[in-house]
């Protein structure tokens, strides 16, 4: 092939990256296979070969145009229409007004019999407005609820006596001394191991009121086990993991605050699930987790990229909770731009607002099965 | 067949009744030239699997196809040994002299669909159909198989690919990612819904004796439907069957009567239904009546 050629399609590869896209040197040499076999004079043949051995997913495809566009045709920006084509109608209308954001949010906790244990009136508490005292006993209730995790059958079978798939192997080996013969019978069960679990928590200002709360459980999840991965997010996404791992609780927390830099700023729900997708998903850390995302949904900027984002995480993910502490208000409807965006993608929405909650939020891990794909 | 070119390709796929656009014949045809497998993703019913079977026919070789599913296992993906006939072989040796080597020997092998693939003496084409919908772990034991074509079987030893390896497709319908090491073993195309020219040409090239009018309609009706909100948006497979249901109604074209009465072929889900027919279904007609 023509050095020219070569030169054209590394730089172009570099374009590519540039853009975001993942391109080796293994798609590089592919690339420069396929178009030995091409018509290099058809810019079509040319466009399909780079862009099939140069893109591996659909997200890519947009950004793979431009470049295209850029680099070989040199009519930059002007992004390619996709053969899908064409806009989307909507054609249910939904509420367009943004929704009020909620000013108050008393605890509904007044007006309780007396006759209920402290801690059956601490269930029901809005985390919003606890005490001191109260606080800490919640925080020694919340370890107990985070021991419970999800788990996922894993491929490999272990010996089991009551398992439910014979070991054949082992029984007909077994048959060769006794004539075939089984004896003994051999039996195998796959074995169980916790699902990874990842929780993404929105710490930003509107969510002030629980966040404290709620990183206490994290604190608690972190603390139950390996494959728990905590991260916190404003204005921007931060892992929490690490300052989690001690065994305080209110020293944790301390230390969140100080690295969640914009603890009580804005928030950009979109921007941050980027960001976790981009960096965490693409390591595959999303993939086959339960990921658990807890905000009030109230975004800053752009609320479609909370849908987009959203998306591609409950695509990596085996299963996506949000957790919305004013989902526990008996009028509360999702009607923050940014909720709204989020809701197809998720498979459980709850509240998460006390103890109760958390308790229920702990009931479904345990048991969270994958929503089956339309 | 040998594959020279993708325009030869391209002739050949519409000559076993495939119409493929020009992107997807370079994908097939590069998998073949590169021997990589092709992955393609695409909105459910645009044509992935159909697109295997027409390569295999276009080839002369035999399809085989590993339908992927939660759980799918290595006992019902590469091989099984047959316990039953393994057992029946011990006592009918009576005399206690059977060895484990002939015990576990091909013989007793249960080919699946991946193992035979890898087998066969002459190239096939291997169709891994929507891979993922299997567990992650399977699809880190697929990238093993695909990146040399060869499986271990303990007792036997390790079986390779012969002269030709297979062509593998492996199709997707992005209910969840895939693991990037198994992309990047593959060639990989995003089908989309085709141009209404070439819904057209597929929906007469696949319902025979389907008035031409009619054909005309139901892809300019069904390419509406997709500009909608809809929870699924037909894929050329519905339009086929559509137009099948209409040509066996002995219809000439599209009115609002026929339409609702049929349109359960092309919509899926009770939602997406109502809403057509509340909201847009006579102005859909309209535009695709005025289309030809």
């Amino acid at each position: 092939m023509a050095d020219a050629v070569v030169r054209h399609v590394v730089t172009f590869g570099r374009v590519l990256r540039e853009a975001g896209l993942e391109v080796g040197p293994g798609r590089l040499a592919d690339a420069l296979t396929g178009l030995d076999h091409v018509d290099l004079t058809r810019q079509d043949d040319v466009y399909w070969t780079l862009r099939q051995t140069l893109v591996a997913r659909s997200e890519d495809l947009e950004a793979f145009d431009r470049a295209f566009r850029a680099w070989f045709l040199r009519a930059p920006t002007a992004p390619l229409r996709r053969e899908a084509g064409g806009e989307t109608v909507r054609l249910v209308r939904r509420a367009t007004a943004e929704g009020k954001r909620p000013d108050e949010r008393n605890g509904e906790g007044d007006k309780q019999s007396l006759g209920y244990s402290a801690e059956e009136l601490l269930r029901d508490k809005d985390f919003a407005t606890l005490s001191a005292d109260e606080f800490g006993l919640v925080s020694k209730l919340m370890a107990e609820l985070a021991s419970s995790r999800p788990r996922r059958r894993s491929r490999r079978l272990r010996r089991d006596s009551r398992g439910r798939q014979l070991d054949m192997r082992r029984l007909v080996r077994a048959s060769l001394a006794t004539g075939g013969d089984a004896v003994e019978r051999s039996a195998r069960d796959r074995i169980h191991v916790p699902r990874k679990l990842v929780v993404i928590c929105d710490v930003s200002g509107s969510m002030e009121a629980y966040s404290r709360a709620l990183v206490l459980f994290l604190h608690a999840l972190v603390g139950s086990g390996r494959g728990v991965e905590a991260f916190a997010f404003g204005t921007r996404l931060t892992r929490l993991t690490p300052d989690l791992r001690g065994r305080d609780p209110e020293r944790a927390l301390a230390e969140a605050a100080k690295r969640v830099v914009d603890w009580s700023g804005g928030t950009r729900i979109g921007a941050s699930l980027k960001a976790f997708n981009d960096e965490w998903g693409r390591r595959a850390l999303t993939r086959g987790a339960v990921v658990l995302v807890v905000s009030d949904g109230w975004e800053r900027e752009d609320a479609s990229l909370v849908g987009t984002e959203m998306a591609r995480l409950s695509r990596q993910a085996y299963a996506v909770v949000w957790v919305n502490p004013l989902k526990g208000h008996p009028d509360y409807q999702p009607l923050a731009a940014g909720m709204r965006a989020a809701l197809p993608s998720i498979d459980r929405f709850l509240p998460g607002h006390n103890l109760a909650s958390l308790e229920e939020l702990a009931e479904i891990l345990s048991g969270i099965e994958r929503r089956h794909a339309a | 067949m040998t594959v020279r070119s993708i325009d030869e390709l391209e002739a050949a796929l519409a000559g076993a009744d495939y119409l493929p656009d020009r992107g997807l014949a370079t994908a097939l045809f590069l998998s073949l030239r590169l021997e990589k497998p092709v992955l393609l993703e695409g909105e459910a019913g645009v044509g992935k699997t159909e697109a295997a079977k027409a390569l295999a026919r276009v080839l002369g070789s035999r399809l085989i196809r590993l339908q992927c599913y939660e759980g799918l296992d290595v006992a019902h993906a590469v091989y099984e040994w047959n316990y039953s006939r393994q057992l029946l072989h011990i006592r009918a040796a009576q005399e206690g002299t059977v060895r484990e080597e002939e015990l576990f020997g091909p013989e007793f092998l249960i080919r699946r669909p991946l193992l035979e693939a890898v087998e066969s003496p002459e190239q096939v084409v291997l169709l891994i159909d929507e891979i993922d919908r299997a567990d992650e772990e399977f699809e880190a034991f697929l990238l093993e198989v695909l990146s040399d074509f060869q499986i271990t079987i303990p007792e036997i030893g390790t079986i390779s690919a012969a002269e030709h390896k297979p062509a593998v497709v492996l199709t997707s319908n992005r209910t969840r990612e895939l693991h990037d090491a198994l992309k990047r073993r593959c060639l990989y195309h995003w089908i989309g819904h085709p141009s209404l020219e070439r819904e057209i040409d597929i929906v007469k090239v696949r319902v025979p004796g389907v008035p031409a009018r009619l054909a005309a309609q139901a892809a300019a009706f069904v390419r509406g439907l997709r500009r909608l909100d809809l929870a699924k948006p037909p894929g050329v497979a519905e339009t086929i069957d559509w137009a099948r249901a209409l040509t066996a109604l002995g219809r000439q074209e599209l009115d609002a009567e026929v339409v609702e009465q049929t349109l359960g072929s092309v919509l899926k889900y009770h939602e997406d239904l109502l809403a057509v027919r509340d909201v847009a279904l006579q102005e859909l007609v309209d535009e695709a009546r005025a289309a030809r």
